[in-house]
């Protein structure tokens, strides 16, 4: 069976052949670069049409069901209608800010896919401690928010800034808490690793309580991270017409919009990798048969499949949960989540030592 | 103690109460058969419903005489918070040689209305009610200018 | 000129220059964007460098952690969107000379240090080994600052606390 990294091999076999090194380094490069830009406007495609459908299954409508058949071409006339439209810059706008924020916020997602294992041999940078450089640019993404908020010089953007930042920076912690349970349990924090320590069955169900917890933490982080209902405040339309983004508008809110939904994906990808196993099949120890079945699907649908799965839960909760308020918002972070995941932390630190996990 | 008790407790009170709300739309999720949606100009004269009750405009029913009840009182006029409403009257000579004030015409500005149905309850005669036409789009201004008695109506006699 | 060398001196000269807006900038939220630009592309040295760890460290701690609590006191400082007015002549000469006299004393030193080329095998950097010398105390460990900054934060965050809590009778 052809296997993707097979594809990739031979790719660049072929490029070494027939151009000198650099060149060929060179085209490699940039092969990776439209294949990242690629993958990650086809997820946002997918990602946007799939929320718009489900959000009218949830809601008893029908969502857009007008371009193409089941309106399957509705996100790309978005896109397109969306790429076509004038970029207005406000009068008294500090400009060059403004231009900045889009493309700062954009170039984060992208950053931050670098380290991900899409299937096995599939990693752009297989680096050391891709966890931590994950979390740490898109901590960075905050800054394009508050950018962009501020150069409006609106102020509901800037209220729409202000609130998302409160948000991502203090919901990062308990992220990064849940997560590092995770990088105790499998003792490395390459994202390779990690899902090689699951071969034997996810860390989910080896790690019991502390990894569940820590699933659970690092969902609500995640959905608060990427800014999505019911943690949506940054742009609660009701109180603030559109927060940090009011004045964007073309391609310019275009990849806000882009930004948000890679954040989303990435975010989906983090989570799977530490707690379902990335590409890693569904494998039950002992049972040979049963895990031979399973390795015969591709890790690449394995790795789809989860992720699309952690975006079905956010899409879920977003059309299920109302908008909270800002003080609870802050007040289940700090009272809640982070206390909690400080216990988890060490508790998955005491199971690990004492070796309770299977 | 019993603060610590309360702190769980609204942990796991919070997230039953949050699978009940994702069940909810769970459920609606995986049962087509109950969206809600008209899907309006496609199902324009088959499956459209529009509730009998809803405020579409102001009509003015006839029966089969031509007979409608308008006794050109104006107390719809007067009722009226946006003045869409004109009656006009005229003073006519009855057959007994009695004088006697009918309708001539009824204007209705349905550009000027909200749909309140304050005139439907002003009405002592229950001349005029509410109907749900509500495709009132026009490309033209004069479309929105309405005479509600139709021409050569005249008042139903009290007796029937 | 290796591709490695043509990278360090792109990101070290967006490091000075990005460095020298941040001073001479007059809208001070564009002075904290460019000082971020500069932390980043000192942070691209380090990965330059491979010492990723440092490098993401940077990111979070510097650019995730200080440039952001930076803009947030920035958001909330009173007309901060204003153009600074020009700072006097006799405050900017003696900046002036302070800070050339700080780089006069650090070229000397580097001028001086003669640096020796090893063959020495590179420090391990797994996380496993930087949380091993981190609370090592032995030759190389690190037990000692690492314990004084968790006393310094402890002291700090309960700072905060103090600061923070209102009192119940007023
Ligand atoms: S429905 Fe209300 S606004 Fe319309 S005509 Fe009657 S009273 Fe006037
Ligand atoms: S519609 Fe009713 S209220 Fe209006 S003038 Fe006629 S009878 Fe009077």
């Amino acid at each position: 069976m052809i296997s993707l990294s097979d594809i990739t091999q031979w790719i660049h076999k072929m490029l070494f052949q027939y151009l000198n090194g650099t060149v060929a380094y060179g085209a490699e490069l940039v092969l990776a670069g439209v294949a990242v830009i690629a993958l990650v406007v086809a997820m946002a495609i997918i990602m946007v049409y799939a929320e718009r459908k489900f959000a009218g299954f949830f809601q008893m409508r029908w969502g857009p069901n007008r371009v193409g058949k089941w309106g399957t071409l509705q996100a790309i006339a978005d896109t397109v209608k969306l790429m076509l439209k004038e970029c207005i810059t406000p009068n008294n706008a500090d400009k060059p800010m403004f231009k900045l924020a889009p493309i700062i916020i954009t170039v984060v997602g992208f950053l931050a896919l670098a380290p991900f294992a899409f299937a096995k041999g599939i990693v752009l940078w297989d680096m050391n401690i891709g966890v931590f450089y994950v979390t740490a640019i898109s901590s960075l993404s905050v800054i394009g928010i508050l950018m962009g908020g501020w150069a409006s010089n609106n102020k509901y953007s800037l209220l729409g800034a202000l609130r998302s930042g409160a948000q991502i920076v203090s919901y990062e912690l308990s992220a990064g808490l849940s997560i590092a349970a995770i990088i105790v349990m499998s003792g490395s924090m390459s994202l390779n690793d990690i899902i090689l320590a699951q071969t034997d069955g996810w860390w989910i169900l080896r790690g019991h309580i502390p990894a569940i917890i820590a699933f659970v933490i690092s969902i609500i982080a995640s959905t608060a991270e990427a800014n999505r209902s019911p943690f949506d405040l940054a742009e609660g339309e009701q109180e603030l017409t559109g927060g940090y983004h009011t004045e964007y508008s073309g391609i310019q809110f275009a990849l806000f919009f882009l930004a948000e939904y890679t954040t989303m994906f990435i975010l989906a990808m983090l989570n799977i990798t530490l707690f379902l196993g990335g590409w890693m099949p569904f494998h039950i120890p002992g049972l040979t048969v049963f895990n031979h079945i399973m390795d015969f699907i591709p890790g690449i649908v394995w790795f789809f499949g989860k992720t699309f799965f952690i975006l079905f839960l956010m899409i879920w909760f977003r059309w299920t949960f109302p908008r909270m308020r800002i003080d609870k918002l802050l007040k289940l972070e700090w009272k809640y989540l982070l206390p909690i995941s400080i216990v988890n932390l060490l508790f998955a630190a005491f199971i690990t030592l004492m070796g309770w996990h299977f | 103690m019993r603060s610590i008790y309360k702190y769980f407790y609204d942990i796991f009170h919070g997230f039953y109460s949050l699978w009940t709300g994702m069940m909810t739309t769970g459920y609606y999720l995986v049962h087509p058969k109950k969206i809600l949606t008209q899907e309006y100009p496609d199902n324009r004269g088959t499956t459209l419903y529009i509730a009998e009750r809803f405020h579409g405009e102001v009509v003015m029913p006839h029966d089969e005489n031509n007979e409608h009840r308008c006794t050109a009182c104006s107390l719809c006029q007067m009722s009226c918070p946006n003045g869409s409403i004109e009656v006009k009257s005229e003073m006519i000579e009855t057959p007994e040689g009695k004088k006697k004030k009918v309708l001539k015409q009824w204007i209705y500005h349905i550009d000027l209305c909200t749909f309140c149905g304050s005139c439907i309850d002003a009405c002592p005669s229950d001349a005029i009610r509410m109907s749900n036409e509500f495709e009132h789009a026009s490309y033209t201004k004069d479309a929105f200018l309405k005479v509600l008695n139709k021409p050569g109506s005249k008042l139903k006699s009290k007796e029937k | 000129m290796s591709a490695q060398a043509i990278a360090f001196y792109i990101l070290g000269a967006l490091a000075i220059v990005c460095s020298a807006l941040t001073i001479f900038s007059r809208m001070i939220f564009r002075s904290a964007i460019y000082l971020l630009f500069s932390l980043i592309s000192i942070a691209g040295i380090y990965f330059l460098m491979e010492m990723d760890f440092i490098a993401a460290l940077q990111i979070m701690v510097y650019v995730g952690g200080i440039v952001v609590l930076i803009i947030f006191s920035i958001f909330l400082t009173h007309r901060s969107g204003d153009k600074l007015p020009c700072a006097l002549t006799k405050r900017s000469l003696i900046g002036g000379i302070i800070a050339l006299s700080g780089l006069a004393l650090s070229g000397w030193i580097i001028l001086r240090n003669t640096f020796t080329a090893t063959n020495k095998p590179a420090v391990d950097l797994s996380i496993r080994n930087i949380g091993r010398q981190m609370l090592d105390y032995q030759q190389h460990g690190y037990v000692y600052p690492f314990e004084i900054i968790s006393f310094l934060i402890l002291a700090a965050l309960i700072g905060c606390i103090v600061i923070a809590v209102k009192d119940k009778k007023e």
